[in-house]
């Protein structure tokens, strides 16, 4: 079966166009419609995915400005076929969502919740790093109006800081990819951008170090990751409910993606020189999101750094350079996502029923008239908090794992993380669902619209729960092909990484 | 005819390649003829035409003879039509247009005089043709001055008007100050080299002058200063707020584009092909001079409230971004200070178009609250502004990527990666007042309801009436929306302008 | 004499000129100083036409000499209109626009 990627890619800005076209009363359903269609062919592909194989499937790819060496190359392997379908699957709902509740100015927002996905899911097709970037720059556009048009509170502070901090990254990472493209064209070549031709050439080791480095500041500014998660509590506050689904649940993932499509398989020495750094930072954003999550009053905040942490697990099991890390890693991106998404949307209809109220000092008691409800919620809470049984569970104990094989110590550090995850979603659940009801509560259970957005999800994740092999068996192939590219440089440097490790920077909890 | 015809040997011309010229400077005259008409029709209508007329000719003519190549310099070598110069004049010619268009309703022509209103644009566009060819020490300043003299004329059309005649005198006095340092640099090259042919000064450098010549170094080092008055780069950039915001808007636009285009062909031509010998000479001071600009445009702007003051500072730090191609006094540099330029001109037009059809109808002038709202009551106004903004930051699919990443290239290609960084941090830091207009335009005084919660209307301020909105000016919206357009076009397809960027870049054959 | 005698002079000259313009406010000196700056820079030409031999050098100074002509008109032409709408003509006392 021939399956183009460009239609997928397309069909989202397509109906958002056409959307936009036809007027304010039909853009919703013509952008809904435009985001089922994208999740049809995303279920196609997914059934018609070879599932051994490590290469690439379905592949565009045709000039775009060849003066620069940019390609239109798109493709799907086990590393990005399971974000594909997390972003066809998270885009569903979440429109659904947006469209029974009323907007001001609808064209414009649902024309940008279109380019989103159509952006997001750019980034995570592009097979050529400019293309990757494009994409990457690109989805900062529809957010900065859907915050700053849409959002509460001081949104447009909120959304400059947002963009500013994204871009600020993403940009010093297109000054990395340009001196990366540059200085790896041979003498009298063509320069190329082209992944699959980036990862034949090479360049010397000092340059990919720096090269790493700016790649790491986006991607960890995007995630976020702990020292650079400033646009954070702002963003979260100010963004619409719908859009922070989409936000945390999506957008984070390009970041983590892109270690693995671009950094670890393109600049492999690099990547081993930063590994012990970025562990580092991985475990600290686990601690402090984890340690951080417990102290918020507003629900969001306690997702926004429970996030943190999770992409801190994401980045561990990827840095760790181990195969069952990098798995646990692809799949927890795709588990974080799955519970992120309904867990906003369960948010936003707790907020409808306490008077707009997102703080856990003032909710409560709402278990008490909508069972169903709280039921979904406490699925997902489950779910988030990685209880035996569920797919994060799985997902978490291969990230450790891969920890554990190589870097010991930051994996019990990091295991604690798992265990204060269980502590802030509980407390958040009781605080919510039990309790007394708060001042503002008026309990009521959930509408037919939102179970028909939120169950499907928790559908799939306990779906995940039974059944993780699916998506293992899926990726396991990309991903342990990426690893070994990493570690293709380590043959004689593994041999001294241990001692060599220790003496120049010893970890944190070797020193008694 | 009792005289024997003396035998004077005339220089030969090439009435071809030399026609662009003689159609602005015949243009120039018999527009102000014509407006020395008593008819109302003949000036209002006819003056403007004849000057498009001019200029549509012009550009008929100089594709007509585009030729890639390095061309032979015509009338006793002192002029070179090749495609540097002839691609900067496509440049100068379309901003001439413009300006027209803007103009049509403004006050300046009116009060100074249709005929010599347009007369001395096409003066001073024939002024900046022949500095962007010039090919010898002479032709070059009577290029410049023919540029300048007209130009201060311009700036101070609007006698009324205190402000404009400040400028216009502030503006002669400075860039007098720019010419005077120029032409005493100019000495001292000629001093140092014995020739006032560039081509001359290119064969004495490294044979008969030492490349560390103190006379040739002072020399290069007054000229430079010189020419950075007109191009406004930094730390000779002061004038440039006060005299882009008292001048009248229209002009403001021209200077903005055109004045800039034909200070770096200069820079171009002088820099990188007849001292090209002695870069390692001047180019780290030209880098520090990108450098200092970059961050005092980028800084400076984020102060300012006046959109043409917002837009002389962004242009300041958008010439030190061009400067990075000059630095490198490479082929790809050359090819990337041209096609930026093209784009620049792009992004400016749509900007001051708005800022023109703003600033005559609104309370407010050019002040940025004029735009607020935008979004909902023209947004025929405010997509273009906000297209043109972003792309001046450089966003994804705009032209003012692509030209951002063809700089980087050919400033990492060039071995100045650092310069490359440089640019990168400006545009983060230009994020802040580029994203505060489209901010105030789509986001401003407008309160959006959280849904669930009661609605919170703010109505709109009225910062315009009925009559104003009936006095809408079709063909400034139709610049701005055309050149909008471009923008976004050229940055999905650059491939056209890549094209003639190559053929520019053909135009100085001794680039590495 | 050595043409590095008339580089001094022109050099003063050229400082003087310079001097003048950032010090005074009227502009009538100012663009008086304006037309030393140029002379400067004529004289070098003039000096290095001698030292080098040939005509460019002179020629460019003729040149220079015209032009400096038309900015004085120029300038001569705002500072009367400005006169005209009984405006200040104190460079100081323009602060309608400031940096």
């Amino acid at each position: 079966m021939t399956i183009h990627l460009s239609i997928v890619l397309f069909l989202p800005l397509a109906a958002g166009l056409v959307g936009a076209a036809l007027g304010a009363r039909l853009v919703r359903w013509v952008v809904l419609a435009g985001t089922v269609l994208v999740l049809a062919y995303a279920l196609v592909i997914l059934v018609d995915f070879d599932a051994g194989s490590a290469g690439l499937q379905y592949v565009t790819d045709d000039e775009w400005i060849s003066e620069l060496g940019i390609r239109y190359e798109l493709g799907v392997d086990g590393l990005n076929l399971f974000m594909i379908v997390l972003t066809a699957v998270a885009w569903v709902p979440c429109t659904l969502v947006a469209c029974f509740r009323e907007h001001e100015r609808p064209r414009l927002f649902f024309f940008n919740v279109a380019l989103a996905e159509t952006a997001v899911l750019g980034a995570f097709m592009a097979q050529d790093l400019a293309l990757f970037i494009v994409f990457f720059d690109l989805m900062l556009v529809p957010f900065y109006f859907l915050i700053g048009g849409w959002g509460q509170g001081d949104r447009v502070r909120a959304t400059t800081k947002f963009v500013i901090y994204t871009l600020a990254g993403s940009l010093l990472m297109l000054a990395g990819a340009v001196a990366l493209g540059v200085l790896s064209t041979p003498d009298g070549g063509q320069i190329s951008f082209s992944l699959a031709e980036l990862e034949q050439r090479s360049v010397s080791e000092g340059t990919q170090q720096w090269i790493v480095l700016l790649f790491a500041l986006a991607f960890f500014v995007k995630a976020p990751l702990f020292p650079l998660h400033g646009w954070v509590p702002d963003t979260y506050r100010s963004t619409p409910i719908v859009v922070l689904a989409l936000l945390s649940g999506v957008l984070s993932k390009v970041g983590v993606y892109g270690f693995l499509r671009i950094v670890l398989p393109v600049m492999p020495e690099g990547s081993q020189h930063w590994q012990e750094l970025f562990i580092i930072v991985a475990v600290f954003s686990i601690l402090y999101g984890s340690v951080l999550a417990f102290s918020q009053d507003n629900v969001r905040l306690v997702v926004a750094y429970s996030s943190i942490a999770q992409l801190g697990f994401i980045v561990l099991g990827i840095f760790a350079l181990d195969d069952k890390g990098a798995q646990g890693a692809v799949f927890q991106m795709l588990n974080h996502g799955l519970v992120v998404v309904p867990l906003f949307l369960i948010i936003g209809v707790i907020a409808l029923r306490a008077n707009g109220s997102e703080s856990v000092a003032r909710l409560g008691g709402m278990a008490f008239r909508a069972p169903v409800l709280a039921a979904l919620f406490l699925l997902v809470t489950f779910a988030t908090l990685a209880m035996p049984g569920s797919a994060n569970f799985v997902g978490e104990l291969l990230v450790l794992f891969g920890a554990f094989e190589d870097k010991l110590v930051y994996g019990l550090v990091a295991s604690v993380g798992v265990v204060l995850a269980g502590v802030y979603m509980i407390r958040v659940f009781q605080r919510t669902m039990h309790n007394r009801e708060g001042p503002p509560v008026e309990s009521r259970d959930v509408g037919g619209l939102d179970l028909a957005a939120i169950a499907p999800l928790v559908a799939v994740i306990v779906a995940l729960g039974v059944y993780p092999h699916f998506v293992v068996e899926r990726t396991e192939a990309a991903t342990v092909q990426k690893i070994e590219q990493a570690r293709a440089f380590g043959g004689e440097q593994e041999a001294r990484a241990p001692g060599g490790q220790r003496t120049s920077l010893p970890p944190p909890g070797d020193e008694p | 005819m009792i005289l024997p015809l003396a035998d004077v040997p005339a220089p030969e011309i090439d009435y071809r390649e030399l026609s662009p010229i003689m159609a602005t400077v015949g243009g120039s005259i018999v527009v102000l003829m014509v407006g020395l008409l008593r008819s109302p029709f003949a000036r209002r209508t006819l003056v403007p035409a004849l000057t498009a007329v001019t200029l549509l000719a012009a550009i008929g003519l100089t594709i007509w003879i585009w030729e890639p190549g390095d061309r032979e310099p015509i009338i006793v070598r002192a002029l070179a039509m090749d495609t540097l110069t002839l691609g900067v004049s496509i440049l100068f010619f379309v901003s001439g247009l413009v300006t027209i268009v803007l103009s049509l309703r403004s006050d300046a022509p009116r009060e100074a005089g249709h005929g010599e209103y347009y007369s001395l644009l096409l003066g001073t566009i024939t002024g900046m043709v022949v500095l962007a060819g010039a090919e010898n020490l002479i032709t070059l300043f009577v290029g410049l001055e023919l540029l300048s003299i007209p130009l201060y004329v311009l700036c101070a059309t609007e006698l009324r008007r205190r402000t404009s005649l400040e400028s216009g005198l502030k503006y002669l006095i400075i860039g007098s100050v720019g010419s005077a340092t120029l032409l005493y640099g100019l000495a001292l090259i000629y001093g140092a080299a014995g020739s006032t042919q560039f081509s001359g000064i290119e064969t004495a450098i490294g044979e008969r002058v030492g490349l560390s010549d103190p006379l040739l170094l002072t020399g290069i080092a007054l000229a430079a200063t010189g020419l950075a008055f007109k191009a406004s780069v930094a730390p000779f950039h002061q004038w440039t707020p006060d005299v882009y915001q008292g001048a009248p808007t229209p002009i403001t636009a021209f200077m903005a584009v055109a004045t800039k285009a034909a200070a770096f062909a200069v820079f171009l031509r002088l820099f990188d092909s007849t001292l090209g010998l002695s870069q390692l000479q001047w180019a780290p001071a030209l880098a520090a001079l990108a450098t200092a600009t970059i961050v005092i445009g980028n800084v400076g702007a984020i102060a300012q409230r006046s959109l043409k003051r917002l837009l002389a500072w962004s242009g300041v730090a958008q010439a030190g971004y061009l400067l990075a191609g000059v630095v490198v006094a490479s082929e790809l540099g050359l090819r990337a200070t041209a096609f930026y330029l093209a784009v620049y001109l792009l992004m400016n037009a749509a900007a001051f178009a708005v800022v023109v059809a703003r600033e005559r109808v609104s309370e407010h002038g050019d002040d940025l609250a004029s735009l607020e709202l935008l979004g909902r009551t023209q947004p025929w106004l405010a997509w273009p502004m906000t297209i043109a903004m972003l792309s001046l930051a450089g966003f994804p699919a705009t032209a003012g990527f692509i030209g951002k990443f063809y700089l980087i290239d050919a400033s990492v290609a060039g071995d100045y990666t650092w310069l490359g960084i440089v640019i990168v941090v400006g545009s983060v830091v230009s994020l802040v007042y580029y994203l505060r207009v489209v901010a105030v335009m789509w986001m401003g005084r407008y309160e959006v309801e959280l849904p669930g919660l009661p609605r919170r209307r703010v109505k709109p301020v009225a910062g315009w009436s009925p009559e104003a909105d009936a006095r809408a000016q079709p063909e400034v919206a139709a610049v701005a929306i055309v050149f909008a357009a471009a923008t976004i076009a050229f940055g999905l397809a650059p491939d056209p302008l890549f094209d003639a960027a190559r053929d520019v870049g053909t135009a100085l054959s001794n680039l590495r | 004499m050595d043409v590095v005698w008339f580089l001094v002079l022109s050099a003063f000259i050229f400082c003087i000129g310079a001097a003048g313009v950032i010090v005074r406010r009227d502009p009538l000196v100012i663009l008086l100083c304006l037309e030393l700056m140029l002379n400067g820079g004529n004289l070098a030409l003039i000096a290095f036409a001698r030292m080098h031999g040939g005509e460019a050098g002179q020629i460019f100074a003729l040149i220079v000499m015209v032009i400096a002509a038309c900015e004085v008109t120029i300038g001569l032409g705002m500072i009367v209109a400005m006169y005209r709408n009984r405006l200040r003509i104190d460079v100081d006392e323009m602060s309608e626009l400031r940096g």
